[in-house]
């Protein structure tokens, strides 16, 4: 029965990749929708029923074929299902007149097929399985309209830089596999609690897997390829490099927890890596003019924020925040989307604005996701950020100065989100054409998208409210012993981020509301085109990494070109000696019959000299 | 006494090869290479006689009828030759110049 929760989308794969041509329009969309609804229900009924297992022994020699739905596995391929369908169902009505429309559906049920290898794999070799199918999807996704020249040299960033967290992972799989015999998730939580033979080794396999986590998830020194990766349809941006497939190192992480619990010192640099992160993308967001640029640095912020969470040791608190992150994500991502269709493919929002009056139900839609995005109270966004801020200071990794400069950065989301908001959907309308509200197989999904970044954080309240998500997943998380702070302190820093988030919404509402009529701060321009380049990050990796490579692979191709000019003059040469030798056939008999005579004689006269 | 017919052997030889080389007719470059035969076989027979073994002279004896199936396939070859091409000299056989 697990099987099928992975089958069901490959199937769709399969009919729609094969003979999606000759289906009609709406008709792929429906059948992939359909798919992955059902395997969302799948996992529910499975769940409900207690988990799952399944095993098939030697797939490969000495590691068997593992699937685990637990609770951690099972929240996370509820996620991934749920919000995926809404997103295939949006899909329907973006993708609608596209050449490529049954291909696009066949990618996104392979793209779903493998997350969920990913998620319920029980063994590091499965996951690593799913772990490169999704960037597969992920490339053949950016990539989809790949007659564009751009689009296809951002699928191939995207895959390239994602390589070099793969070897990290596949590095940790390898060293684990030498220090315990086996990758199976479940064997390993015992070998490592059982006994420390060699911390320095274990040390190591958690940074590899950590380094596997950073590319998937784009988080400092590999987040370069989650803004191009915008190349892609919208919707893709949305289920891929929002809600889903980069919170899949937040679940590697996760799922390691036994592994990192009892590494402090690789946790407190992944909270580290974490942080920098979240400051990265939130000041980077500022720049950006592309309206699914800006959510993209705010996808890498939050990514950097459940870094931070999960680097602190609270791992349930981070899938929370992954939870809650593709609710508003998604939408924030489908909302552009619709921006973008109303105004017939333009992403500047230099050309937006007062889109308001234009389109009220995305107007709703927008607002609700950049609140959600910015912490304001009682939004989802809310208690999953505050959720974290409080976690830095109670769970054991964690510290002061992990509180306060994350507060800072929620001071940022919630400027940067109101910008986002303010640029777009007031003011004055700055383009031409006259907007359109997008059908309501678009609409409709955002509706239910809306509703979970509105109430999706009262899953987990802090005490002595209830907290229903803690409970649901530690029987698969490392335990870590939080010191609980007395409720009031909790309380009173719920209202420290609570006043964090409104100032920040509204310093920005003041800075953005008429932003292109008034006189901007030089300094601010300044900044602003610093971070409109993402701090150079591009650059710098383009002067010291990607121009040498280049440069040395050309050069290796000219070598090459040389070495096979030489093996061509060396046959040239051999030609040559074969148009000498041939001089000697004469075609004369008695010529022949000389040279025999001569060279015997020669052969008799050595025998005799020597 | 030895030594005189090896001597006749190696003339017999020398005398054939400038035949082979010389001559241009095809039939007369046969009977030549006849000749290279007979003067090997001369001197197996005088080595025979010189190490006082039978089995020299055997391989003497099965030499003189290979000598007789190369003359009968050389000849045929040469009538076919003389068939189609009206000619039997050597050097205007020459179509396998390289």
């Amino acid at each position: 029965m697990l099987l099928l929760v992975i089958l069901l989308p490959l199937a769709g794969f399969l009919v729609l990749g094969l003979f999606g041509r000759r289906f009609k329009e709406p008709l792929p969309g429906v059948l992939a929708s359909a798919l992955v609804f059902l395997s969302f229900l799948l996992v529910g009924a499975l769940l409900a029923s207690g988990g799952a297992r399944f095993v098939l022994e030697d797939w490969l020699p000495g590691i068997p074929f593992a699937l685990l739905l637990d609770p951690l596995s099972g929240y996370m391929a509820l996620v991934v299902t749920g919000i995926g369908f809404l997103i295939h169902v949006y899909a329907i009505g973006y993708m609608h007149g596209d050449e490529g429309y049954a291909r696009f559906f066949a990618y996104f049920n392979f793209f779903i097929a493998m997350m969920l290898t990913l998620v319920l794999a029980d063994s590091y070799p499965v996951m690593f399985v799913g772990w490169e199918g999704v960037g597969l999807a992920s490339f053949l996704l950016i990539g989809f309209w790949y007659t564009d020249w751009k689009n296809a040299k951002s699928a191939r960033k995207a895959f390239i830089t994602n390589r070099i967290g793969d070897l990290g992972f596949l590095l940790g799989m390898a060293l684990l596999y030498s220090l315990f015999g086996t990758l199976q998730i479940s064997e390993l939580k015992e070998a490592v609690e059982g006994s420390l033979v060699l911390p320095g080794g274990l040390a190591l396999a958690g940074l590899l897997l950590f380094v596997g986590a950073v590319g998937k998830s784009a988080q400092l020194p590999l987040m370069v390829w989650l803004p191009d990766a915008m190349a892609g349809p919208t919707p893709v941006s949305a289920l891929i490099h929002a809600a889903t497939m980069v919170t899949a190192g937040v679940y590697l992480l996760a799922r390691s927890s036994f592994l990192y619990a009892n590494l402090p010192d690789v946790s407190y640099w992944i909270a580290v890596v974490g942080l920098l992160t979240a400051l990265y993308g939130a000041l980077s967001a500022f720049g950006q003019w592309d309206i699914k640029r800006i959510v993209a640095y705010s996808t890498i912020s939050q990514l950097g924020y459940m870094f931070l969470a999960a680097g602190v040791g609270a791992y349930w608190v981070a899938l929370f925040h992954v939870m809650t992150h593709a609710f508003y994500k998604a939408l924030l991502f489908l909302a552009s989307g619709s921006v973008i269709h109303a105004l017939g493919g333009e992403q500047d929002v230099r050309k937006m604005g007062g889109l308001k009056k234009h389109l009220p139900r995305t107007h709703l839609h927008g607002l609700v996701g950049a609140l959600s995005l910015a912490g304001f109270p009682l939004f989802a966004g809310f208690w999953s950020k505050d959720a974290i801020l409080a976690a830095t200071l109670s769970y054991p990794f964690g510290g002061v100065g992990f509180y306060l400069a994350g507060l800072f950065v929620a001071f940022l989301t919630a400027a940067y989100a109101m910008r986002w908001y303010a640029l777009v959907f007031l003011g004055e309308f700055r383009g031409q054409g006259h907007p359109h509200e997008a059908p309501p197989v678009m609409t409709v999904p955002n509706d239910v998208l809306a509703l979970g970044a509105v109430f999706a954080g009262f899953l987990a309240l802090p005490k002595p409210l209830w907290n229903l998500i803690e409970p649901f997943l530690a029987p698969a998380l490392a335990h870590l012993e939080a010191h609980e702070p007395a409720p009031l302190v909790e309380w009173g820093l719920l209202l420290l981020s609570a006043a964090v988030a409104l100032v920040g919404l509204y310093l920005g509402y003041l800075f953005f509301r008429d932003y292109f009529k008034k006189k901007v701060p030089a300094w601010y321009r300044a900044f602003e085109q610093a971070a409109l380049e993402g701090f150079y990050a591009d650059w710098l990796y383009n002067t010291f990494l990607v121009n040498p490579a280049k440069e040395l692979a050309f050069g290796l191709g000219l070598a090459d070109r040389g070495l096979d000019r030489a093996y061509v003059y060396a046959g040239g040469g051999v030609g040559l000696l074969g148009r000498i030798l041939a001089g000697l056939q004469t075609g004369y008999l008695r010529f022949y019959a000389a040279l025999i005579l001569a060279f015997a004689a020669l052969f008799v006269l050595w025998g005799v000299v020597r | 006494m030895n030594f005189f017919y090896l001597l006749v052997s190696a003339a017999l030889f020398a005398l054939g090869a400038y035949g082979v080389l010389a001559r241009r007719s095809a039939i007369l470059v046969l009977m030549s290479v006849e000749l290279m035969l007979n003067a090997a076989n001369l001197a197996l027979v005088v080595f025979a006689r010189a190490w006082g073994s039978l089995e020299a002279q055997a391989v003497a004896l099965l030499l003189i009828a290979l000598a007789a199936a190369e003359v009968a396939v050389g000849l045929a070859l040469v009538v076919a030759i003389y068939r189609t091409r009206e000619t039997t000299l050597v050097d205007d056989l020459s179509e396998l110049k390289g």
